[in-house]
């Protein structure tokens, strides 16, 4: 019993994170929170499934066509709404979630709903850790999510787009000052984002069916893990998917599955009330708030 | 009042001409024409609220003008992107210095150094980046490969965040350094050591455009010297010639020492 909860309270928390990145990524470079981010996850989904049992591609192809296709979406986000509010938060919060309900409910009009829609996985089979047996695609999600979070920090540190992008994301004004073109690097942030967001999903999709409702489960689980991380911060999302994947898997097993999204809410409250800016956010300094 | 006098070194590099700014009511730059020729240090000089960043911000794209032109070597560059008007040579610091603050000092150098400006001035060539920073570090007078370069700028003390500012806007190459209150905040021994990098500047051939509260160090360093007054400008010649004038007095020195 302890062993399952620790190998897939391990695996949960590789997903929370996956989950994450992308939303915390595009917040930490362009301030913009994408509310549409479950939403592209879930189109990225469906887009595999279309490209697979409608237009008859291959696996990989349809799976590499999603992510690009996502991630031009998030440009077009940028482009063409969120380049008129930028800076206003709150329409940017609802411009951005009202583009993720209508695909959402398109979805949903449309018919996309039932067990037909689901995504293969990428080797089938399973190993035994002790007496735990995990199939392969889980083994994908932790090997493919770990080579993320590196390449990530790699690309940050060590690529001219890595580091406009940590300019950006700390001051605006200056980067522009040095000839960097903001907005050009924020749409890029939102792109980069969507992209993630479609690669998480076409990782941990197949192990269910593609539903709608999935897509809010989505932006609230990425949420809860950028809230009590601190938004922005990289390290901040991997320790709290860890705090949250366990706190999840240790209500799943001693009170029942039903508690589980419980727990991503209560540690919301909990952090806003006790520190706001998240565990490894920042607090802005009196003189910047007012 | 003659609005071009002071030394023309070389040719006309920035021309402004009728540039106004309203935010609402507030006529925050009123018509100000000025030229300013390749090599000159202007000061741009007057009372708090007086329009001088407001003006700074208008030539270099941060502000969109009401009214009125700006041109850099002949090209109209009114209300272009500040990143379009960077990439064109000219470069800015803030009043309050701003730097990448978790970035290593010299990360922030290398960011300008990224630049399609710098790519296009040294043909694509450019070798270790990292190297070039320290070396510009070094020029700004940062000790060698001492701990501070490696430090992340926002803990950097004072007066090296005002090297850093310098540091950068000549790792964008720019012609046009635009600097606004260099020296506020510095001691006597650090400013000694700053005037020199700004020497070395001028040598080199920039054009310098410096707001400052600090007459005595800025009227040693200029050629010419501006004095903003409610948005306009109430004076525009040699720092000697300046100071002379009757408005000027009584406008922003009032009862001056």
């Amino acid at each position: 019993m302890l062993e399952v909860t620790i190998i897939y309270g391990f695996i949960n928390s590789i997903i929370l994170a996956l989950i994450a990145l992308g939303f915390s990524l595009t917040f930490g470079i362009s301030g913009v929170s994408n509310f549409s981010y479950g939403a592209m996850y879930i189109m990225a989904g469906y887009a595999v499934w279309i490209m697979i049992n409608l237009l008859g591609l291959p696996f990989a192809l349809a799976a590499i066509l999603s992510v690009i296709l996502t991630a031009l979406f998030g440009l077009a986000l940028y482009r063409f709404v969120l380049l008129r509010v930028r800076g206003m938060v709150i329409s940017e919060v609802i411009a951005t979630f009202g583009v993720g309900l209508a695909i959402l409910e398109l979805f949903r009009y449309l018919g996309f709903t039932g067990f037909e829609y689901t995504l293969p996985v990428f080797t089938d089979g399973s190993v035994m850790i002790g007496d735990t047996y995990i199939d392969h695609q889980r083994l994908w999600i932790v090997g493919v999510g770990i080579s993320l979070a590196i390449g990530l920090y790699l690309f940050t540190r060590y690529t001219k787009t890595g580091l406009a992008f940590r300019g950006i994301a700390q001051d605006e004004k200056t980067a522009l000052s040095l000839g960097i073109n903001s907005d050009r690097v924020a749409g890029l942030s939102v792109a980069f984002g969507s992209g993630l967001a479609a690669i998480a999903a076409i990782l941990i999709l197949p192990r269910g069916t593609i539903s709608v409702n999935e897509g809010y489960d989505v932006l609230i689980n990425a949420m809860a893990v950028c809230i009590i991380g601190g938004l922005g911060s990289t390290v901040g999302v991997i320790v709290a998917s860890f705090m949250i994947g366990y706190a999840q898997m240790i209500t799943d097993a001693f009170s029942g599955p039903h508690w589980k999204m419980i727990v991503s809410l209560v540690a919301i409250l909990i952090i806003l009330l006790v520190k706001p800016s998240g565990l490894f956010g920042k607090q802005k300094e009196l003189e910047e708030r007012i | 009042m003659s609005e071009t006098t002071g030394k023309k070194t070389g040719e006309l590099l920035l021309k402004v001409r009728g540039l106004s700014k309203n935010f609402g009511g507030v006529r925050a730059v009123i018509g100000v024409d000025f030229d300013l020729h390749q090599g000159e240090l202007l000061g741009l000089i007057g009372p708090n609220g007086s329009g001088k960043t407001t003006l700074v911000n208008l030539i270099t794209g941060f502000v969109k003008p009401t009214d009125g032109r700006v041109e850099y070597r002949g090209k109209n560059i009114t209300g272009l992107m500040p990143y379009k008007i960077a990439r064109l040579g000219i470069a800015r610091t803030f009043q309050m210095a701003k730097p990448f603050a978790d970035l290593p000092a010299y990360k922030n150098i290398v960011i300008p150094l990224y630049s399609p400006r710098v790519r296009g001035l040294s043909g694509g060539r450019y070798g270790d980046r990292d190297s070039v920073a320290k070396d510009l570090l070094e020029d700004v007078g940062f000790e060698r490969d001492s701990s501070v370069t490696f430090k992340a700028a926002g803990s950097l003390p004072h007066g090296y965040l005002k090297r850093l500012e310098l540091a950068k806007c000549l790792a964008l190459r720019a012609d046009l350094i635009i600097l606004d209150e260099l020296f506020s905040g510095l001691s006597i021994a650090e400013l000694a050591s700053i005037v020199p990098i700004i020497e070395k500047m001028m040598m080199e051939g920039k054009t310098i455009i410096m707001i400052e509260h600090r007459l005595r160090e800025l009227f040693r360093i200029a050629d010419r010297v501006i004095v903003l007054n409610f948005g306009q400008i109430i004076a525009n010649g040699k720092p000697t010639e300046v100071m002379e004038s009757d408005e000027v007095k009584h406008a922003y020195l009032g009862t001056e020492d």
